[in-house]
Order: C-alpha cells, then structure tokens, then sequence
C-alpha cells in the first residue's frame, strides 16, 4: 500500500512538470497577441502581466499561444516560460528555474513601496517619470517612420 | 521511521535538489491529502521552500521597472525636461526602431526617451527601459544615424541589466532576505520602511554608476558591439556609432573632462574597439539620404 502511494506521488510529480513546460506567463504591463509573427500584424487580443498562456507551437522568437480561446502570436521577450528544468538540477542552476515573476509580483521593489519613497523624499521627480511614460506611439507611427527612412522592418536578420 | 517523519524529510530533500517551491507545493498537497501531512506541516515546508527560492533570485522585470523610475525620478529631481512634443515624437519613433531590433523587444513598462534640457553631454539608461539623453549630447550628432548610435548603445546598457548589476551585491540580498513569506500587500510597517531604505539605497546605487561614476569598460564595449548590431538590423548605418565616438573622442582630446567625459573615459579606445569591430563583421556603410533629410527638419 505504502509503495502505491509513493509511485502515485511521483507519478503526479512528473505529471506537473510536464503539464507545466508549455506554460507561459506575461511579463510586460501588457502583453499583445498578434495574427501574425510579426511586430506590426494587428492585434488579436490583449493580455494583462501574469496571466497564463498555453503554447500551441514556436518559430523562431515568436510563440503560438491561445488565451481565453484566442489564438496568436507573441514575441517571447513579452513572456516568461513557467517550466521546470530538470536539466539544471545537478547543475546548480536551480535558482533560475523558480523564478517566477507572478509569485513575486507582491514582493521587493513594488508599487507600495515607491509609494513610501516618494512620501519620504520630495526631491524625487515622479511626475516627470510618468509624464516621460505618457510619451506613446502608435504601431502605425513607428511602421511609417521605419518606411519613410528606407529602413528594416524588425524582426529578421539583415 | 514513521511515514509522515520521511515524506517531511524526503519533500525538504526534493526542494533543495530541484529548489522548486512549485513542485513541493503540488509534493506537499498531494501529501495533505493523503493524511500523512498535517496542514502546519505542509505550510512549514512550503514556506521553507519559498525562502529558498528567494534566496538566489534575481530581480524581476516588474521590479526592475520600479527600480528605473525611481532612478529617472532622482535625476529629473537635478535636471530639467525638454518640453518640445515633435522631437520627442522623433526621439522615441528613432527609440521603439531601434528597441525593436535589440534582444530585448518588450520590456515590463515599455521604452521611453526623452531629453534633458542641459548643454552637458550625457545619455542615461535607467534599468527597464527609461532613457534620457541631454540636449548637448543630442546637439553634437550630425545625423539620424548619431542619434540612432546613441540610443542604441543606452538600450544595450538596458537589454544587459547594466544598471541593475550596479546595485551592490550586499544590498540585494538584504532586500531578499528581508522579505517575509506573506502575500502581496501585507508589509508591516517597519517592513516597509526598511525595504524602502533599502530601495532607496538601490536607487543611489544605480545614480551613482550612470550619473557620478560610469560603467566598466567591458560594460561599454559589450554596450557599443549591440548598439551596431541593432542598428544595423533595423537598417541603420552602423558606422554611426564611429562617427558619433571620433566627435567625442576630438572633443575629449581637446581637453574637456565634465560630465559625460569623465563617466565615458577613453573615448579614443571605444572609437578604435567600434572600428575593428566593424572591421572583423566585414559590415560595410550604408546609404542613409533619405534619413540624412528628415534629420534636417529635426536636429537640436
């Protein structure tokens, strides 16, 4: 009986490592899902940092994924793959591998405490920060600018 | 042995090979359910799983990000900001090109550039994305092509992590170790004052490498080497980055040691290191009229 209830436990052991490398996280404030693999292709949905995303496949640096039924890509700099490496294990890697920004996401340097800084020290300029931070352009501005200076469209290697 | 003292033993044995609080949560659940853990059992060594987790991780990109604006924070407290809205559209159109073409895309709060209303000549990257240049920096590029060399060589500093590198070793691991295991938005208060004195002195730390001291060598030549790079995947001359040093480097050589030349020395070496560089990729100059031609309508 004993024996059966440590192959279960390894069993569902493995079971989570593996449901879980296919899993990604949104590690931007928010993520977009496009048509296509491309930085300009218009956007299918959007998704809030933290939220999951099941891989449905991968080329190059863009990833195959479906939220909420929506399927589309995303450039892999905007996630973060929640998955157990258990190559590192005898590495001394295994640091990397548990880092996940969601768990996190209440912890060190956070909202709350840039609030408390910004009680204690007037001299810090954040209403400068966010008026920098409101300086936004559009995909189509940046596609047109790239086109009116003959330049490349990103994403491929010259 | 009971079954219970081994399933204890053999879970914290699991987390320390794996260091996987993910795994021992679903190990300590399994075990929960199955009676041989009591829930205090399962809550000790899952909190003992988190801190070990903790204890090496690096920064995330959300905190990174609030580390930089508290950065941009402190330096717009000592400099004034360029309020001209059709350069700073051109500031970040040349930005987001460029940010496009590097090995980071995206990052947590997005790129953003702006200019610091000073005759000095500096450029900055705070950690995240926020970069500010100084008019006088700007003044002194002749082209697009400078301009883009500049920014690419500060989103090079961004996609390295250079500036959250430059917060010392003993400070971080305070900061993880001074984290209790609760959830989000439960600081108690002298918590949260020490973890904003200690977000304060990451701040201070990262000011005093971009503003007082300056990056490694090696930090600015692995800088300049992604800045071409980048420019030219997204169709820029990467000579730009040449150009725009030789001008320091005569400017530099003439004998002038503020700011930006004394966080930036050896700006003849970086020019020499950026042409063999070059050199050795075989890249050769590329046309750049039509960009030559909207930079006119533009320049500082």
């Amino acid at each position: 009986m004993r024996k059966v209830f440590w192959l279960v436990l390894l069993g569902s052991l493995v079971t989570a490592a593996v449901a879980a490398a296919a899993t990604f996280r949104v590690v931007t404030e928010e993520g977009a899902i496009r048509k296509d693999r491309k930085f300009f292709a218009p956007v299918v949905t959007r998704v809030p940092y933290g939220e999951v995303l099941q891989e449905q496949g991968r080329k190059g640096d863009w990833l195959m994924v479906s939220y909420k039924g929506r399927l589309g890509w995303i450039h892999k700099s905007a996630v973060q793959e929640q998955k157990v490496d258990w190559s590192s294990v005898s590495g001394g890697r295994a640091a990397e591998t548990t880092r996940d920004e969601v768990a996190l996401a209440g912890k060190g340097f956070t909202p709350e405490v840039e609030k408390s800084l910004r009680g204690k020290d007037p001299k810090m300029r954040y209403d400068l920060v966010n008026r920098v931070e409101s300086y936004r352009l559009s995909d189509g501005q940046v596609e047109n600018f790239i086109r009116a200076g003959n330049l490349r469209e990103p994403g491929g290697e010259p | 042995m009971k079954s219970r003292t081994l399933f204890v033993l053999m879970t914290a044995a699991l987390t320390l090979l794996a260091g996987c609080a993910e795994i021992v949560q679903v190990g300590t659940a399994a075990g929960e359910g199955a009676g041989v853990l009591s829930p205090e059992d399962r809550e000790i060594i899952n909190r003992q799983a988190q801190s070990i987790a903790q204890a090496a991780r690096p920064m995330t990109e959300k905190e990174e990000y609030y580390l930089g604006r508290g950065v941009a924070a402190a330096i717009l407290g000592r400099y004034r900001l360029q309020a001209d809205s059709r350069r700073n559209e051109y500031l970040n159109s040349i930005g987001r090109t460029i940010a496009l073409s590097s090995d980071k895309p995206y990052v947590y709060g997005g790129y953003h550039f702006a200019v610091l209303d000073t005759d000095e000549v500096n450029a900055m990257a705070c950690p995240g994305g926020l970069i500010l240049i100084s008019r006088g920096m700007l003044q002194r590029a002749g082209s697009e092509e400078e301009v883009a060399a500049i920014i690419a060589h500060e989103v090079g500093h961004v996609v390295n992590r250079d500036g959250v590198k430059a917060i010392s070793a003993a400070r971080w691991s305070q900061v993880v170790t001074s984290l209790g295991t609760d959830a989000a938005g439960r600081y108690g208060g002298k918590e949260l004052a020490d973890l904003t004195t200690l977000f304060e002195g990451s701040v201070t730390d990262v000011f005093k490498t971009i503003v007082v001291n300056g990056y490694s060598q090696e930090q600015e030549k692995t800088a300049d080497e992604n800045a071409m790079l980048y420019m030219r995947r997204a169709g820029y001359d990467p000579y730009g980055l040449p150009d725009f040093l030789a001008r320091l480097a005569r400017e530099q050589q003439g004998g002038d040691r503020r700011g930006f030349f004394s966080t930036h020395p050896g700006m003849t070496e970086r020019l020499q290191l950026a042409r063999s560089f070059l050199a050795a990729k075989a890249w050769r100059r590329t046309d750049h009229a039509a960009r030559d031609q909207r930079f006119n309508a533009y320049r500082w």
